[in-house]
């Protein structure tokens, strides 16, 4: 056998996996947007009918609204701190080891386990951020309980499950040539300098592709704060797709419908793998991989 | 003078952002042996004090929910579905450094655009399919993303570790007539253990705190796994928060002990 037919050989789980789990999947999503189906009845053909009624819902554009809001305030704060963490702890400073795991160790916590500790420490009575806040004599939020700072905590508590991005640009940083960094310091330029003229762009490759895999993870980590602590309350103010989606199909057996509603995560898939593939293509198919 | 100074204050960052990271874990161990009946604390102290340790919570949550037999099934679970992520990610990713530049440049762009589909996108969709399988209320469709290696980003973890294999060690086993799945036993798994052990770590996470699989298709309660009795623990009482507490601990020790076990070799695979 050739190195190619073995390579196949062994790629056929992957791959199979793939196209059961994920290709298929999401034809099925885009045929089932257009039918309506109980599960109990075979799907009818419906058209344009689920977007028209979709249309008319006003939780739709809210949800529309709270998954934007909760992309452009997390994605944003996820990729900074998980820079700014991995570019501070990249050294071999004495004890930076350890730091680097306990910046991992939210990470490991499952959602379920997390989002009971999220409850816990927000809430407004005798949670300890609000006892921390009172004792420094600072204004306390009711966190969950209010619309507007319900959207903040969300999205901050997501903040702090960072690890992979953390991990990623350690690696990457690490890859950085000595000698183009020592150059820099003998040319003067000083620690601002060099991070904004040669470390951050050395480093946007990676940024992009974070930035882009974050606003995809965006709906997992947005269902599992909604489903498991605000369960889109108050008001409204967390409801986002996905858990709007999942209201639709298992609350009231509209697949369809909700099927047509995680076309908008399907379409923003399709985006985001379009500014990848431009910049793939922009990088000569990343030679160094 | 100077760099005593700035040692302090690498000292004095270093313990803030450990603090501000380790604080959900450490607070949920502390809140957990608080005896169950006390008023809700008043100051931070107060609540974070541990004059009695309530050791009993720990004993009341299995007693109140079979938490035992939900536990013995996430471990089953993931005792299956660790072992054969390892197997099917590293197949892949052994794969890739074989493959010739032009497929293999395809097969990359592939696993890293696979990485921005979110997963949320196609739960719906699976559930329909799996149900038209009839496999509903089975392990088989909580099993199913081992089969692609759970995370195309697995994949790409051992095909960095593979790829600093020598094509030359192959060649020569080769000759020896080993077959594809020899040289991946014999010769690249060997070499490879660190990423192995990382790969194991994250699907461990992956796997046990899956709690959507859960919701979407186990129906009978003899199948429930720990992530649906700690939900079934928040639905009985909301307000009880050792007892939550003390479920979240007993959930998040496995993984935390795993990372923590294996974290030499962790850190080793990423940034070496």
């Amino acid at each position: 056998m050739s190195w190619g037919t073995q390579a196949a050989l062994l790629l056929t789980p992957y791959l199979a996996g793939t196209l059961l789990l994920l290709l298929v999947p999401a034809l099925l999503t885009l045929a089932l947007a257009f039918t309506g189906y109980d599960t109990l009845t075979p799907p009818v053909w419906r058209g344009l009918q689920n977007f028209v009624t979709l249309a008319r819902d006003v939780r739709v554009g809210q949800a529309f609204q709270n998954t934007l809001i909760y992309v452009a305030l997390a994605v944003p704060l996820r990729v900074a701190a998980a820079l700014a963490l991995a570019l501070w702890l990249q050294g071999r400073r004495p004890g930076a080891g350890w730091v680097r795991a306990a910046v991992y160790v939210p990470s490991v916590v499952p959602p379920v386990a997390y989002a009971l500790a999220g409850l816990w420490l927000l809430n407004p009575l005798y949670g300890p951020v609000n006892l921390a806040l009172g004792a420094l004599g600072l204004p306390a939020p009711a966190w969950l309980a209010e619309a507007g700072p319900a959207r903040v905590a969300v999205a901050l508590l997501a903040v702090f499950q960072i690890g992979e991005g953390f991990v990623v640009l350690l690696a990457a940083r690490r890859g950085l040539s000595p000698e183009v960094l020592a150059a820099a310091t003998v040319d003067g330029a000083g620690a601002w300098a060099t991070f904004r003229y040669i470390v951050r762009p050395l480093l946007q490759p990676w940024l992009v592709l974070l930035t882009l895999r974050d606003v995809a993870l965006s709906f997992q980590n947005a269902f599992a704060a909604a489903y498991l602590m605000t369960g889109g309350g108050p008001y409204y103010a967390t409801l986002f797709l996905p858990l709007l989606a999942h209201e639709e199909a298992f609350g009231g057996f509209r697949y369809g419908e909700a099927a047509a509603l995680m076309l908008a995560a399907l379409v923003t898939a399709a985006a985001l793998i379009a500014v990848f593939w431009a910049l793939w293509r922009g990088w000569g198919g990343a030679e160094e991989w | 003078m100077v760099t005593s100074w700035r040692r302090w204050w690498w000292r004095a960052g270093a313990l803030a952002v450990a603090a501000v990271f380790l604080w959900p874990v450490l607070g949920m161990l502390a809140f957990s042996l608080r005896p169950a009946g006390l008023p809700p604390p008043r100051t931070l102290l107060e609540g974070l004090s541990l004059q009695t340790l309530a050791w009993d919570n720990y004993q009341r949550i299995f007693e109140l929910v079979p938490l035992g037999a939900y536990t013995l099934n996430s471990l089953w679970l993931a005792a299956l579905a660790v072992p054969l992520t390892i197997v099917t990610a590293s197949w892949a990713g052994l794969a890739l450094t074989w493959l010739a530049p032009p497929e293999r440049r395809d097969l990359l762009a592939l696993s890293v655009a696979l990485l921005l589909i979110p997963g949320a996108a196609v739960w719906l969709a699976r559930l329909v399919l799996f149900n038209s399988l009839g496999l509903r209320d089975t392990y088989w469709p909580l099993l199913a993303p081992a089969l692609m290696g759970a995370d195309p980003l697995y994949v790409l973890v051992f095909y960095w570790a593979f790829r600093q294999v020598p094509r030359e060690l192959f060649e020569a086993a080769r000759a020896d007539g080993a077959h594809a799945l020899d040289l991946w036993w014999r010769v690249a798994l060997p070499l490879a253990r660190p990423a192995a052990l990382a790969v194991a770590a994250l699907a461990f996470v992956f796997f046990w705190g899956d709690f959507v699989g859960p919701l979407l298709y186990l129906k009978s309660p003899a199948l429930y796994t720990l992530p649906v009795g700690v939900q079934q623990l928040l639905a009985l009482d909301r307000t009880n928060w050792p007892l939550l507490m003390a479920a979240a601990a007993v959930m998040t020790a496995p993984p935390l002990l795993f990372f923590l076990a294996a974290q030499h070799f962790f850190w080793r695979e990423y940034t070496a």
